[in-house]
C-alpha cells in the first residue's frame, strides 16, 4: 500500500486528484491538506510515502514545506505554472503535474511512483536546490511544531550557533537548523552580507562602523546591537556601500 | 540611396531617348551611324540633367493636389526652359559636328517632348513610391494596433486563471456535471464579454462591475468559503464612464495575492461613489503581510495606473495601502 497525502489550496482541484487515485486500489489516501501549515503537519504525523503538493498556496509555498519536513516523501508537484518546473526537479520531485492534467497522464505519474517505490529522495539534496531568485522569506518549525515565517525585509541579522543558526527579527532570535554559509547563498547578496564567520547582516540596518582595534571594527545597529566585523567582511561591506 | 533609384531612372530614361532621336536626325545628315551617336552624346547627356531636374516641379506640384493651369504654366515654362537648353546645347555642340541636324522648330519640339516625357515618368514614379509608401505605412499601423490590442489583453487576464479554472470544471465533471457545465459557461460567458468591451474606449462602471463579477463568481468556484465578495454601488456612479477592463485585473490582485494568501480566505469589497465631480472607487482586501510578494507593485496596479493617467492628462488617480492586514486600492476618476 502506498500512503498519499493531497495538498491543495483548492477543494476542486483536491477532489480530481482523489478521484483519479480511488481508481487505484495501491493507494491509501491518509490525509488532505488546504495549506502549507497543515502539510508539513500532517507530513510528520503521518509520514506518506507520497505527496501531491501544489506550489502556490496560502502561508507556506510547496517549496517552503518540502524545505521544513525532516523526512521527505516522494514529491509530485500539481500546478498551473509552468515556471516552477526546473525547480520541481532540481529538489527531487518524480514528476509535475500541469493542471488541468488528463486520467492518462495522471496514470503516468502512478506508475512512475510504484516503479520508485521504496527509494527516497534525501533530504539534504532539497536544500541545496538553485533558486530562480532570492530568497524572499526564511521559514523554519520550532521544536514543538509550530512553523515561523520571516520576511526576508524583517530579518535584522544571523548569527552562527553551533550547528544552527539564530536569525534576529525585530528583538526575537529564532533557531533554524542551516549553516550560516547555506543561508548566505539563498538570500539576496545585495542585502546581506557576511560581515564576520558567524554574521549575516542585513546592511539596511546599520547605523555606523566603529574602529575597535587595527584591524577590526564593530558594526553598531539601528537598535543598537554591536557586531564584530571581520577584515574580510569589511571589506565585503565597503564593496555594497 | 533607394530615394535616388526612381529619378535617376527617369533621367537615365529621358537621356537615351533624346540619344536615339539625335542619333537619328544626324543620320539623316549622311553620317555613319557610330559618328551620330558620339555627336549625340553631348547634348543627350545635358538632356539626362534636365530629366533629371524635372523631378523638382514634379515634386512641387503633386498629381493629385495641384489645378490644371498651374501645372501647364509651371511644366509649360519648364519645358520652354529645356528646349532653350536643348537648342543652346546643340549650338555649341556645332563646332565639333558637321552642320546643323535639323530646323529650330524640330529641337524644340523635340525638346518639348523629351521634357514631357520626363515629367510623365516622374509623376509616374511617385505615384507608385506613394502608394507603396502608404500601403506599407498601414500595414505597420494596423500590426501596431494589433500588438498593443494583445498586449493589453495578455496583460489584463492572468493566463494560469484559466489553467486553474479549467482544472475546477475538470474537477467538476467527475463529481457534479451539472456544476461542470455551469463553471464553461461562466467562463465562456466572462471571456465573451472581455473581448467584446476590450477594444472600446470607455464602458459605464455598472458594465464593468458586471464584468468583474462574472470573474468573481469564476473564483468563488474555486475558492468555495474562503471567498466573499461585497460590492456596493451608489446612486449615479453606474453611469459613469471607466476604461474598460480598468478593475478586473486589481480583482485579479486582490484574489491571488490577497484572499488567495489567507488560510482561512476573506472578503473582498467594491465600494463606488460619486462625490465633488469625481467618481471615487474602493477594493479593500485581507492580505497576509508575510506574502512572498509583500512590498512591491504587482504588474495588475501599474497597468492601471498607467491606463488612468493617459485618459485623464493626470487628473484621475490610484493610490494603494495596506494597513494591518488590509490592503486598499483608491481610485478617482474625473467626468
Amino acid at each position: 500500500m502506498i500512503r498519499v497525502v493531497i495538498v491543495d489550496d483548492e477543494p476542486l482541484a483536491r477532489d480530481v486528484v482523489r478521484e483519479f487515485l480511488s481508481a487505484d486500489e495501491e493507494f491509501e489516501i491518509v490525509a488532505e491538506c488546504a495549506n502549507g501549515f497543515e502539510a508539513v503537519k500532517s507530513v510528520s504525523t503521518h509520514d506518506p510515502d507520497l505527496i501531491f503538493l501544489d506550489i502556490q498556496m496560502p502561508k507556506l509555498d510547496g517549496f517552503e514545506v518540502l524545505s521544513l519536513l525532516d523526512k521527505t516523501p516522494t514529491v509530485v508537484f500539481v500546478t498551473a505554472h509552468d515556471e516552477f518546473a526546473l525547480r520541481a526537479f532540481e529538489v527531487n520531485a518524480i514528476d509535475y503535474l500541469l493542471k488541468p492534467f488528463s486520467e492518462a497522464r495522471f496514470g503516468e505519474v502512478l506508475r512512475r511512483v510504484k516503479a520508485q517505490a521504496g527509494r527516497r529522495a534525501e533530504p539534504a539534496t532539497l536544500a541545496s536546490a538553485l533558486r530562480a531568485r532570492p530568497l524572499q522569506r526564511i521559514v523554519m518549525r520550532g521544536e514543538d511544531g509550530t512553523i515561523e515565517v520571516v520576511p526576508a525585509s524583517r530579518v535584522d541579522y544571523v548569527e552562527a550557533d553551533d550547528d544552527r543558526i539564530l536569525i534576529a527579527s525585530a528583538g526575537r532570535k529564532l533557531a533554524k537548523q542551516q549553516t550560516i554559509g547555506e543561508l548566505a547563498s539563498e538570500l539576496d547578496p545585495d542585502r546581506f552580507v557576511r560581515i564576520h564567520r558567524s554574521y549575516l547582516l542585513n546592511i539596511d540596518r546599520i547605523e555606523k562602523l566603529e574602529l575597535y582595534a587595527k584591524d577590526s571594527r564593530i558594526a553598531i545597529l539601528r537598535d543598537g546591537t554591536r557586531l564584530p566585523v571581520s577584515r574580510a567582511g569589511y571589506t565585503r561591506l565597503k564593496e555594497l556601500l | 540611396m533607394t530615394e535616388w533609384r526612381a529619378p535617376l531612372l527617369a533621367a537615365f530614361a529621358v537621356a537615351a531617348a533624346s540619344l536615339i532621336a539625335s542619333t537619328l536626325l544626324f543620320i539623316r545628315d549622311g553620317v555613319t551611324a557610330p559618328q551620330a551617336t558620339l555627336a549625340a552624346l553631348g547634348p543627350s547627356l545635358l538632356f539626362g540633367f534636365i530629366g533629371l531636374a524635372a523631378r523638382y516641379p514634379c515634386k512641387v506640384l503633386p498629381l493629385r493636389s495641384t489645378d490644371i493651369s498651374r501645372m501647364l504654366l509651371t511644366h509649360g515654362g519648364a519645358a520652354g526652359v529645356a528646349s532653350s537648353a536643348w537648342i543652346l546645347a546643340w549650338n555649341a555642340w556645332l563646332p565639333f559636328v558637321s552642320g546643323p541636324p535639323a530646323g529650330a522648330s524640330t529641337l524644340i519640339g523635340l525638346g518639348v517632348v523629351m521634357y514631357a516625357l520626363a515629367v510623365t515618368l516622374h509623376y509616374l514614379l511617385i505615384e507608385i513610391e506613394t502608394s507603396r509608401a502608404a500601403e506599407e505605412s498601414a500595414l505597420r499601423y494596423q500590426m501596431l494596433a494589433r500588438e498593443a490590442e494583445l498586449k493589453a489583453l495578455k496583460a489584463q487576464i492572468d493566463p494560469h486563471f484559466l489553467f486553474n479554472s479549467l482544472n475546477a470544471v475538470a474537477s467538476l465533471c467527475g463529481s457534479r456535471p451539472a456544476d461542470a457545465r455551469q463553471m464553461a459557461q461562466l467562463l465562456a460567458d466572462f471571456f465573451r464579454m472581455t473581448l467584446r468591451v476590450g477594444p472600446l474606449e470607455r464602458i459605464s462602471l455598472a458594465k464593468e462591475i458586471e464584468l468583474v463579477s462574472r470573474y468573481l463568481a469564476i473564483e468563488k468556484v474555486r475558492f468555495g468559503q474562503r471567498l466573499a465578495v461585497e460590492v456596493t454601488i451608489e446612486d449615479g456612479a453606474g453611469d459613469w464612464l471607466v476604461p474598460p477592463l480598468l478593475l478586473q485585473p486589481l480583482m485579479e490582485n486582490a484574489v491571488r495575492h490577497g484572499v488567495a494568501s489567507m488560510v482561512e480566505g476573506g472578503t473582498v469589497k467594491i465600494a463606488a461613489s460619486v462625490a465633488q465631480g469625481m467618481l471615487r472607487i474602493e477594493i479593500e482586501n485581507p492580505a497576509d503581510p508575510d506574502r512572498d510578494d509583500a512590498g512591491g507593485e504587482m504588474i495588475g496596479l501599474q497597468n492601471a495606473r498607467g491606463r488612468l493617467s493617459a485618459i485623464s492628462g493626470g487628473r484621475a488617480s490610484l493610490r494603494t495601502s495596506e494597513t494591518a492586514g488590509r490592503f486598499l486600492v483608491e481610485i478617482e476618476v474625473p467626468r
